[in-house]
């Protein structure tokens, strides 16, 4: 059985697979001797059943403070929320 | 073949810090150089946004050590993020060659990747970011959209919320981590209904409320589309959104002419021409 984050990799990587449609992709697979799991998540459009076969790890995604919050200096050992104070205005700038 | 064994090692050893993007789509982003630092690092810290993700990242080093595990629901972001600086600095004062992965572009609504470079520059550190692939660029993509037409604003949504600002209705209106809007307290992960019912409120000043919105997220694995959606503005109160999902409000009113500045330009080219 092949890896499933090579092939994932390879996927990305090229340009034919990536957009390819899943019953294309699930053939590719097949051949590729994918996990039954890699390739009912090709097959059903769900990726989230990749999770079977590594295990779900909830991921959290905000890596920004949100506004006003930068320049705040909080005790490190004090969690309690506090309000913005708009006189510390220093938003995070989107690149 | 040049390899890093190639550089003179006549000089002490020092810490170093290069903050890279893995970019947003597992395999199809990623830089050749943002690759090599991760793999000429001794150190690998990880903020990604995909447990599949960091699994492929530890495929490029031995040593990846996540940074998800500092957050906490209930506990503020901001400690979450000062933890990750002092994660990094405490390597690179110890004299390792660090790297601090992030996803998409390690600069864009990322505080500790900006941050551990200043401080690390300010210690007297060589420190450094490699752009990746960021979220707007496949916005950008998937949706259509220049941003050269009729211009684009970027804003964090509780941006909006919390102070007074300007919105052009002529341009495009990008809201990034809606999901979270209004959230005061920087400790959750999700506010909800009532929320986004104020940010609505607040658009609802400068769009009509059945103007459209699209609600966008970007394919993080290679097997994964988009997901785009369009509802109206009077409805993304109740439409369910994610943290990795981000609100576009197309333009409701067409650019309109600066006559003046026109004319003036227009004076302007016929004195340089008659000089």
């Amino acid at each position: 059985m092949s890896d499933t984050i090579d092939l994932l990799e390879s996927i990305g990587q090229n340009a034919a697979l990536r957009h390819a449609t899943p019953e294309e992709l699930v053939e590719v697979l097949v051949d590729a001797q994918a996990s039954e799991v890699f390739k009912a998540a090709v097959a059903t459009g769900e990726s989230a059943l990749l999770f079977k076969e590594f295990g779900h790890k909830p991921m959290q995604l905000p890596h920004t403070q949100g506004p006003g919050h930068e320049e705040e200096e909080q005790d490190e050992d004090d969690d309690a929320p506090r309000p913005v104070n708009p006189d510390h205005d220093q938003p995070p700038l989107p690149g | 073949m040049l390899t890093p064994d190639s550089l003179p090692t006549n000089h002490a050893r020092r810490g170093s810090l290069a903050c890279v993007g893995l970019g947003m789509t597992l395999g199809s982003h990623l830089t050749p150089l943002a690759r090599s630092h991760i793999e000429q690092a001794d150190v690998v810290f990880a903020g990604l946004s995909d447990s599949i993700v960091e699994l492929w990242l530890g495929r490029m080093h031995t040593d990846v050590r996540s940074l998800q595990p500092y957050y906490a629901e209930g506990k503020s972001r901001m400690k979450t993020y000062r933890q990750w600086v002092d994660l990094i600095m405490a390597e690179v004062r110890a004299g390792k060659k660090v790297c601090g992965v992030f996803y998409g572009h390690p600069g864009i609504f990322a505080w500790s990747p900006h941050k551990a470079i200043e401080v690390a520059r300010a210690e007297g550190f060589k420190a450094h970011m490699e752009p990746g692939i960021s979220a707007e660029d496949c916005l950008y993509a998937d949706l259509g959209i220049d941003p050269g037409r009729f211009g684009c604003q970027h804003f964090e949504a509780s941006q909006l919320l919390f102070y007074e600002r300007r919105i052009d209705p002529t341009s495009y209106l990008v809201l990034w981590q809606v999901g979270l809007v209004g959230d005061l307290s920087l400790a959750r992960f999700e506010t909800g209904s009532a929320y986004r019912q104020v940010l609505v409120d607040v658009l609802s000043e400068d769009y009509p409320l059945d103007h459209e919105v699209i609600i966008y997220r970007g394919a993080t694995l290679p097997i994964d589309q988009p997901r785009i959606r369009h509802v109206r503005l009077s409805d993304l109160p109740n439409t369910p959104i994610t943290t990795e999902e981000t609100v576009v409000l197309p333009p409701a009113m067409a650019l309109k002419q600066n006559l003046a500045i026109r004319a003036r330009l227009k004076a302007l080219d016929e004195e340089t021409a008659m000089a």
